[in-house]
């Protein structure tokens, strides 16, 4: 944790002292966010809740703000002409009822089609969104975690986030080395919230680290393991000592040593979640928004 | 309000089982007011369609009826998959006609965001074991294969909760499906587009009426909708599909997740059967009006 982000802090509750204003949800999540904390963990959700309606749709999205996540991940890729959309795949096959790369087809065409819902089927009603309607559905209520934006886009991203006024409701993420990315976007990398990746198959993963640590000082990392043998997993100690927030993926097996979602469905939460946090995860991205947000209000861990 | 779609994975709410005798009451009595909540594919949403935890769940949530997809492996074995090929629903490939058990013994079933999930392709064996007194089971797909799923569910016990569906003419459905009337439950499908649908239901309502019609009814301005009242005192349910418009006339789930009281298109249409993907979200509300107890 650095000081500029203290006096961030300091200058956002001494502006809602002087107006005497109610701080919006999602500036109290981005606190949270900065402040990680053993006594309220952060509940990501995966795509948006897709189990309830399309991955990475908009119904998916207002379903998770009325759940209470805090955080929705979703994906971005960039159109033909040029506009965000969110679009898990390369191609539009399996999540809509059309045909084609995201890349060859323009925002009019993918416009046309409709999203289908978990079991394959089209009748969801739902669109795919641009990254602008996104933003403006969430703005006051909640953060984003935008993938696939990684080293490509995000510029493009940066651009609708000042246009709609939420650059403070955006974190960015990827897995590329610091200079990469300094290289590519300049001073832009001082302008947004940038969550690192750790990733066990990388073999420089802390000098990886202390690239970032000593360039922009990440408040928070996504940490990856496979087992608890991984370098990355003994890295959590080092996010503890500097109080950097440790976002754990219950998602699949091989992300979290195996304590996944649906371990905690088979075995109940607190072999699975309750391990990640007990091992210092401050954030939990989930498949399962709504069982995991029940288990951490029964453990007193998400009073707002 | 927010709705609590899969309440039943944590904390297992098991305050809403019923017997498997009053279910098959219930779907005998096409004069009670009760409506039947029949589950598509299992509770897909919180597990793999067509898992034995999609109908697990659906038993947890008190469903009625679970709708579940049969197909014939190339070596005889019958499985559960909706699709022709098991690409979308698997970690493999290829057409189920053409695999063999073996193989597909091997794969896992993928989640509804296209992940792999520790869930396996259940047999049709197994899964009739899983209902064995516990829900009613509509066997899609099966007509075709119906003698070696009639020998599974015999062997099993569980003929009395097998419901199939055909859209087939009564003396078609006698020739070909004559021996299994009177022992499983088969519904006729009636297209209410089709010029034919008024007498087709006719010679059905001779004698012997089936326990249920299905009709599908694309717009819901149909004269023939004022018929299902009748035709519920004659002694025929009537079920009718939420899952997308075209079988409600724009009265479907979808719609309804963002406003319950579409259901009631359902209730005061004398619909007393209604297939849904959206199970929790119409149990509740029927529950919520006595009409599921």
């Amino acid at each position: 944790m650095k000081k500029k982000i203290t006096l961030l802090a300091v200058n956002l509750l001494f502006s809602s002292l002087v107006f005497a204003q109610e701080q919006h949800r999602a500036a109290k999540i981005l606190e949270h966010l900065r402040k990680p904390s053993k006594e309220y963990i952060l509940a990501v959700s995966h795509r948006g809740d897709w189990r309830y309606a399309p991955e990475n749709s908009l119904q998916a999205i207002q379903r998770c703000i009325d759940l209470g996540v805090d955080i929705i991940e979703l994906d971005f890729r960039l159109t033909k002409d040029g506009h965000l959309v969110a679009m898990h795949d390369e191609t539009v096959n399996r999540t809509t009822n059309g045909n084609g790369n995201v890349d060859e087809l323009t925002l009019e065409e993918i416009k046309k089609l409709s999203l289908k819902n978990a079991a394959g089927v089209k009748h969801s009603r739902q669109q795919v969104p641009t990254l602008e309607e996104v933003m403006m559905m969430v703005k006051g209520k909640v953060m984003v975690n935008l993938d696939k934006t990684e080293n490509r886009w995000v510029k493009e991203a940066y651009e609708v986030l000042k246009r709609t006024e939420t650059i403070d409701h955006a974190i960015f993420k990827g897995n590329d080395d610091f200079d990469v990315m300094r290289e590519k976007y300049g001073s832009l990398m001082d302008s947004i919230i940038y969550m690192p990746k750790l990733w066990p198959e990388n073999k420089g993963v802390r000098s990886y680290r202390k690239n970032y640590e000593e360039a922009i000082n990440p408040f928070y990392y996504e940490i990856l393991f496979e087992s608890t043998e991984a370098e990355t997993f003994k890295m959590i100690k080092d996010l503890k000592r500097d109080n950097d927030g440790f976002l754990a993926i219950a998602l699949w097996d091989e992300l979290c040593a195996g304590k996944t979602d649906e371990l905690a469905m088979l075995e109940g939460p607190e072999k699975a979640w309750g391990w990640l946090i007990e091992k210092g995860a401050t954030a939990v991205m989930t498949d399962r928004p709504y069982e995991l947000l029940k288990y951490l209000r029964q453990k007193g861990l998400h009073n707002e | 309000m927010v709705l609590a779609e899969s309440k039943v994975l944590i904390g297992k709410n098991t305050n809403h089982l019923i017997s498997i005798d009053s279910m098959i009451a219930n779907l005998e009595n096409s004069n009670n007011n009760q409506v039947m909540v029949v589950a598509h594919r299992g509770d897909w949403r919180n597990a793999p369609e067509n898992s034995l935890q999609a109908i697990e769940n659906c038993i947890t949530m008190g469903v009625d009826i679970v709708e579940i997809d049969v197909r014939e492996t190339k070596d005889g074995v019958l499985v559960l998959m909706h699709d022709e090929t098991i690409d979308r629903t698997t970690t493999g490939k290829g057409k189920v006609s053409e695999l063999a058990w073996e193989y597909l013994q091997t794969l896992n079933l993928r989640d509804g965001i296209g992940h792999s999930t520790p869930h396996k392709i259940p047999t049709l064996e197994e899964a009739l074991l899983l209902t064995k007194d516990k829900i009613l089971v509509n066997l899609d797909k099966s007509y075709e294969i119906f003698d070696k799923c009639f020998k599974i569910a015999k062997k099993l016990g569980t003929v009395n909760q097998v419901i199939i569906k055909g859209a087939k003419t009564r003396d078609k459905v006698e020739k070909e499906f004559g021996q299994y009337l009177g022992k499983v439950y088969f519904m006729p499908i009636v297209r209410l587009a089709d010029p034919e649908a008024p007498k087709t239901v006719e010679k059905y309502l001779l004698d012997n009426v089936p326990v249920a019609f299905e009709f599908t009814v694309p717009q819901d301005t149909i004269a023939f909708i004022e018929q299902f009242n009748e035709i519920r005192k004659k002694g025929s349910s009537i079920w009718v599909n939420s899952l997308w418009p075209q079988h409600n006339g724009g009265h479907d789930d979808e719609k309804a997740v963002l406003d319950q009281t579409i259901y009631d298109w359902f209730i005061n249409n004398n619909i007393d059967i209604i297939q849904t993907d959206r199970p929790q979200v119409l149990l509740d509300y029927l529950r919520s009006k006595n009409l599921h107890n």
